[in-house]
């Protein structure tokens, strides 16, 4: 008994054993994509652009022959959904498609305005793809091109995208990270729409693809964040462009940093504040039945430039300073408001809000929700705290030379 | 497994129903009387053993009576053979008559601290061969033996194996008596008793058994000498045949005894209350019953305060866990789970595989093979050859193997960290299971991936549970838990606080530190006084 | 019964395990949104409830198992009857863990690896350790008690500085009234986990301590149902409701969320720690609940032979319950809770505790002729 036991056992475990390796792949049999772009296509519904990263060009050292020939390759391929885009493009391709690496998913401005809701579930279910890839809009232009251009300070063009949003995010505060996650929570929920950061292609798209492209210090065409793309029923509905942008965000609660410009005595953009501290808050207030929300912004602001003779010491100028400052701040979150509004297009998650603190008023409004986000008072409020002056006091101007 | 274990059980059966011992052992026929005649005992001493050179006879007279005094060369001290017996010996002029001849050569003739009565032949060769001096007189049917063991052995010296910084620096050597003492030493306590007995039918090899009374558990105790009364093979050569022989479980790859070569190390195991096994002809010492986290245990964990000591055993078990899965943990990241490895690292990896015909689990058992080849070359070599292997090692796994696109140099990253991270295991029983198990779970790793690894170290942590050194639990006190003696497995307490004996071990007596311990400044009152005198002053 | 001892804190650990083991995977009443963790913490208090009713029946008979005191109870006969359909009501639910566990594999990391495989190592793995015995399950289960709240801390903090807990998803709380998440309790919660605490009435008798019992389990099922309660505030923070339904699994969408200092990503490994263990003592307690039961009832000397033959029964019936995964999700929220966990879970121990309650009143003689 013992030993048919002990058989039995023996035999299980090589046959399972021996006939394993399915999910086996080898590093050097994937092709890794960076970037995935979609356009819209001219004969199938997508034309799909697929940024492939080359290692042995990537990496620097005795193995790798470094830098010799581009570090990416585009291939292209369409179909009517994306599945069967991306097994078509397998025809290209001398490795399996890898999709865990995917950074950047990025959408066309064309397509984006055809709607966007058939791309969503093949990245969603995938057990490969991750949800947390960062969606991007191309602007004014082919999501194929914004792919295929090289940059020269990173060897991967994608991890050049990445730091361009993420720098800007806490630099300008003039876009945010939107993961695919993200659209789809926000696409779902009907007391928000999701928004998406845009980029845009400067220069010479054609000469960018060029792997000469590189070794020169001024890049013939280069990838910049532009904004923020307003999405409405899965349908890009509008743009949030530089300060309309700053002020959605501020809403939004994601700002981490930006700068804030305004004239003096007739000096144009004389004074600039940086803010690095915020917190937004947001309430619901009801007046006869009729509901009204109210947003409350406190931020703590460094001065970074001040271009006039100022008294910086003293704390009541300064005080002068820090109203002008949340005045600056209102007049930017007040504009990207009314463009929401304008759009109907609740992109700040009111509704989420009100859902969240009086489920009772949401059940009331739920139905045509946008239409009563577009007529909804909202009430800014600013509080603006000054912190620091940098390493001066007063700046230069006071003692020029008249 | 178990299908072994059958085939050995019948055999040994088998041996059993043969009288295998008796042939085996000659030495033990019938245990005749010590003859009257000197000549005849001396014939016969010579006839039992074949004439050897080295057993020296000498005829002697005492008076009237004729007597012959005979030792093996080489086992004995030879000076103090001539000073305390030969000298006096003949020196000796008178005897009072009316005592007994023999009585007296006993009493006062031989000069040494260990004097016994035999009488019979094989108590005779038992003494003869373990470096006594045997005296037989005419018309009398005993002899004498004298304690005179001696000639040249190993001094002691520094621990080879096990070393430490901070530690004392004396090591056992062969001589189970040095042994026994470099123990006695450091526990004066009448409680450590010593237990001898003979095991080998051939070698007759002494092994003593040594613990604290009223500390080690008597089951325990009862246990052990149990398992080597059982014993029965023809020879016991090194500490290694008893271990074998009284192990739990054969069927694993984990050291269910201890072995030391270090004293103070035996010394603080016998007072937590276990069981030191020392071999004649050994310089390593076992202890039992041993559980898994002792392996981990360093002596330097001890004389070095308890906070460095503790990272350095954190330390310690994180390399354990690299030396155990780092290759598989390799094979799976780059073949199953690429998403798990970071966006520019994989694509490094990649790039440097580019070149490289095997699949990961080849080259990765390439590399490991050729690794355990140098090591164990390395171990083997006459010291001048070594260092000219590891040269030669060096070059072909680090330069020419990646040049010649055979290996990666991220996988000779791997191999030289796994390999390091298994030299930092203290005990080397622990970490040659830790080898061969590594390869199990490489295979297992190329087949399943992570899914491989989890069940291969699930199934070793059932294997570990399921061991027991002794009758206790190996993987003790962590499972079964015991908040009480956790004082020594991830954290090394302060020595204060070592408050009991593992419990797990010794029943009963378990105290080790009287009350408040702690060491701290002098109190208030004292510094006060100290300050006014001072002043006063 | 084999011969074995185990110690109160042994106990606990397997209850622990035992509990949150595959429901932190899939037990989540989904539908409930953001009030599901309601759901749980009611789902408990009813579990200790029940938990009371089999604590009596033990207190009957202390040394016995579910299958030998039924047929004191209920007779030879129809006791035998009950008995049988009890192993095979605990080889079932050994089977449909196996499956969920293999499911979940197949569906994330091993997509091309076929399911059978997948689940054939773990039930080789759990026949080895019930070989074993059961100490060596309740030793394995203390050492993996560590792992698991070690993983667990870790995954905690690290959700934590990823900045990914909104607990603001939480609200509205009770939108929809109290009625659908009665209706979830008992249809759903209270018998999964909590009521499957019915398989410890066949190892109940190993507790070296018997009169630890009452508050070894119950204190073991506080804390499964407080960590669950925890696990479910987590998922629905970090995923907001809309993912958290979508999921079948959530704990392994949030854990897939961690992205932290650019590269402790893809934590998806940790999250499979965890589903290994846990699907490891949750199988491995159903099936040394019917391999014990088997030897009991039909008389077997050593539980040892029948390790094998329960095991790839388990893993074949695995196989077998169900097509596709929506067939298997389908039966287990619909069929297996009502006509499966309430006959077994909660009506025939009822019946048997008045029944007992009666005879041992009647005939105390009985009562203490067993004891």
């Amino acid at each position: 008994m013992k030993n048919l036991f002990a058989c039995v056992l023996l035999l299980l475990s090589t046959v399972t054993l021996l006939s394993g390796c399915w999910d086996q792949q080898e590093l050097t049999d994937l092709a890794f994509v960076m970037a995935m772009g979609v356009d819209k296509g001219k004969k199938e519904k997508f034309d799909v652009s697929l940024q492939v990263v080359v290692p042995a060009s990537v990496a620097s050292g005795q193995n790798g022959g470094g830098g010799q020939g581009s570090p990416v390759i585009v291939y292209k391929s369409s179909g009517n959904n994306l599945t069967e885009a991306s097994r078509r493009a397998a025809k290209q391709i001398p490795r399996s498609i890898y999709y865990a690496h995917t950074k950047i998913f990025v959408i066309s401005e064309e397509l984006a305005k055809d709607g966007i809701l058939d791309l969503l579930d093949a990245l969603d279910r995938d057990a490969v793809f991750r949800t947390t890839t960062f969606v991007t809009i191309a602007k004014g232009g082919r999501a194929e091109d914004f792919i295929a251009t090289l940059t020269n300070l990173d060897k991967i063009p994608v991890q050049k995208f990445i730091k361009t949003l993420q720098a800007t995010e806490r630099m300008l505060g003039e876009n945010i990270k939107v993961s695919i996650d993200d659209i789809l929570a926000n696409l779902i929920d009907p007391g928000k729409e999701p928004v998406i950061s845009a980029f845009r292609l400067t220069g010479n798209s054609k000469k960018g693809t060029t792997p000469q492209s590189v070794v020169t210090t001024k890049p013939p065409a280069l990838v910049t964040a532009d904004g923020l793309a307003v999405f409405k029923g899965g349908k890009l509905a509008g743009w949030l462009t530089g300060n309309e942008a700053k002020g959605a965000v501020w809403v939004m609660k994601k700002m981490q940093g930006t700068d804030i410009n305004f004239n003096w005595e007739g000096k144009k953009d004389a004074v600039s504040t940086i803010p690095f501290i915020s917190k937004t808050k947001i309430s619901l207030v009801t007046k006869n039945g009729k509901p009204s929300m109210n947003v409350l912004i406190e931020t703590s602001f460094k001065l970074s430039e001040i271009n006039v003779p100022y008294e910086v010491t003293n704390s009541m100028s300064m005080d002068v300073i820090e109203k002008k400052t949340a005045e600056q701040i209102k007049k930017d979150v007040e504009r990207s408001i009314h463009k929401a509004q304008s759009l109907k297009a609740d992109i700040f998650g009111f509704g989420d809000y009100v859902h969240r603190v009086n489920p009772n008023i949401w059940k009331k409004m739920k139905g045509d929700w946008n239409a009563q986000f577009a007529k909804m008072e909202i009430h800014v409020k600013v509080d603006a705290h000054y912190r620091s002056a940098g390493k001066r006091n007063n700046p230069f101007w006071n003692d020029l030379k008249q | 497994m178990s299908i072994l274990s059958k085939m050995l059980k019948k055999k040994h059966q088998r041996r059993q129903s043969d009288n295998y011992r008796q042939i085996l052992d000659p030495l033990k026929p019938d245990d005749l009387p010590i003859d009257r005649d000197v000549q005849m005992n001396i014939k016969h001493l010579q006839e039992e053993m074949g004439n050897s050179s080295d057993l020296v006879i000498r005829q002697i007279k005492i008076g009237q009576i004729g007597g012959a005094l005979a030792y093996i060369d080489g086992l004995v001290d030879g000076k103090g053979i001539s000073d305390y017996i030969l000298e006096s010996f003949t020196e000796t002029k008178q005897i009072s008559e009316e005592s007994d001849l023999f009585q007296f050569v006993m009493d006062k003739i031989v000069a040494v601290g260990s004097i016994r009565t035999i009488r019979n032949w094989n108590a005779l060769f038992d003494a003869l061969l373990s470096g006594c001096t045997v005296i037989f007189l005419n018309g009398y049917s005993k002899a004498l033996s004298g304690e005179t063991r001696g000639g040249d052995r190993r001094p002691i010296q520094e621990p080879s194996q096990q070393l430490s910084i901070r530690g004392p620096k004396d090591a056992f050597n062969e001589t189970l008596r040095t042994n026994t003492a470099l123990i006695r030493r450091r526990i004066k306590s009448p409680n450590l008793w010593v237990e001898t007995m003979k095991i080998g039918t051939i070698t007759q090899t002494d092994v003593a058994i040594l613990y604290v009374k009223g500390i080690a558990n008597e089951e325990i105790i009862q246990e052990v000498r149990d398992r080597l009364h059982r014993i029965n093979i023809d020879s016991i050569i090194d500490s290694g045949y008893v271990e074998q022989s009284i192990e739990d479980q054969t069927f694993t790859s984990f050291p269910t005894t201890y072995h030391t070569e270090r004293p103070d190390v035996v010394a603080s195991q016998l007072v937590e209350g276990r069981i030191a096994i020392v071999v004649d002809g050994s310089p390593f010492v076992l202890t039992v019953p041993a559980v898994f986290v002792q392996f981990f245990q360093a002596p330097d964990d001890y004389y070095s305060r308890f906070d460095l000591s503790t990272g350095i055993r954190v330390l310690r078990i994180i390399a354990f866990f690299i030396a155990l899965i780092g290759p598989s943990l390799y094979i799976a990241a780059t073949t199953f789970h690429q998403e798990m490895i970071p966006t520019t690292l994989a694509i490094a990896i990649a790039a440097q595989r580019e070149n490289v015909p095997f699949p990961a689990f080849v080259e990765a058992l390439v590399m490991e093979v050729t690794f355990e080849i140098l090591r164990e070359a390395g171990l083997r070599l006459p010291r001048a050859v070594g260092q000219a292997v590891s040269i030669v090692g060096a070059l072909v796994i680090g330069q020419a193997a990646v040049q010649a696109n055979i290996v990666s140099p991220m996988m000779v990253i791997v191999v030289s960290i796994t390999a390091i991270a298994n030299f930092s295991t203290p005990v080397f029983a622990m970490a040659i299971s830790v080898r061969l198990l590594r390869f199990v779970l490489m295979a297992l790793a190329a087949f399943t991936g992570f899914y491989g690894i989890m069940i291969g170290l699930m199934i070793m942590a059932i294997h570990l549970c399921s061991l027991r050194s002794f009758g206790v639990p190996y993987m003790a006190p962590l499972a079964p838990f015991n908040t009480e003696n956790q004082q020594d497995v991830f954290i090394r307490f302060p020595i204060w606080a070592f408050k009991n004996r593992p419990q797990f071990i010794s029943k009963g007596n378990t105290v080790r530190t009287g009350s408040n311990q702690k060491p701290a400044p002098p109190s208030q009152n004292v510094k006060e006084s100290q300050n006014s005198e001072g002043k006063k002053s | 019964m084999e011969k074995a001892k185990i110690s109160a804190r042994q106990l606990f650990v397997l209850v622990v395990l035992f509990e949150m083991g595959s429901a932190i995977l899939v037990g989540y009443p989904v539908k409930l949104k953001q009030d599901a963790w309601i759901a749980i913490l009611l789902g408990m208090a009813g579990g200790i409830l029940l938990f009371l009713v089999y604590y009596r029946l033990f207190l009957f008979y202390p040394n016995l198992p579910l299958t030998s005191y039924v047929q004191f109870i209920m007779g030879k006969w129809i006791g035998r009857f009950i008995g049988f359909f009890y192993i095979i009501y605990f080889a079932y639910l050994a089977a449909r863990v196996l499956r969920d566990f293999g499911e979940l594999l197949t569906a994330t990391v091993y997509t091309q690896t076929p399911l059978f495989f997948l689940m054939a190592l773990l039930i080789l793995t759990i026949i080895y350790a019930l070989h074993k015995g059961f100490e060596v399950l309740a030793r394995v289960g203390e050492l993996y008690f560590g792992v698991v709240y070690f993983i667990a801390i870790g995954g905690f903090f690290l959700l934590i500085f990823s900045g990914l807990i909104h607990l603001e998803n939480l609200r509205p709380i009770l939108e929809n009234g109290l009625m659908p998440i009665f209706k979830s309790v008992l249809t759903q919660n209270l018998t999964f986990p909590f009521g499957e605490m019915v398989v410890f009435t066949m190892v109940l008798p190993y507790l070296n301590k018997p009169e630890k019992v009452k508050k070894v389990c119950i204190s073991g099922i506080i804390l499964s149902g407080i960590n669950f309660t925890i696990a479910c505030v987590i998922n629905i923070a970090t995923l907001g409701t809309g993912l958290f339904i979508r999921s079948p699994y959530p704990l392994l969408s949030t854990v897939s969320k961690i992205e932290l200092a650019n590269f402790i990503e893809r934590l998806d490994v940790l999250f499979m720690l965890y589903l290994i263990i846990a699907g490891f003592i949750k199988v491995a307690v159903f099936t040394y609940a019917a391999i014990i039961g088997t030897t009991d009832l039909f008389q077997f000397q050593d539980h040892k032979k029948l390790t094998l033959p329960i095991g790839l029964f388990i893993l074949l019936t695995a196989m077998m319950i169900a097509k596709n995964y929506a067939e298997h999700i389908e039966e287990g929220l619909r069929v297996v809770p009502i006509y499966v966990h309430w006959p077994f879970q909660i009506i025939i121990p009822l019946i048997l505790l008045g029944v007992a309650y009666f005879r041992n009143r009647h005939n105390q003689q009985e009562a203490v002729s067993i004891k």
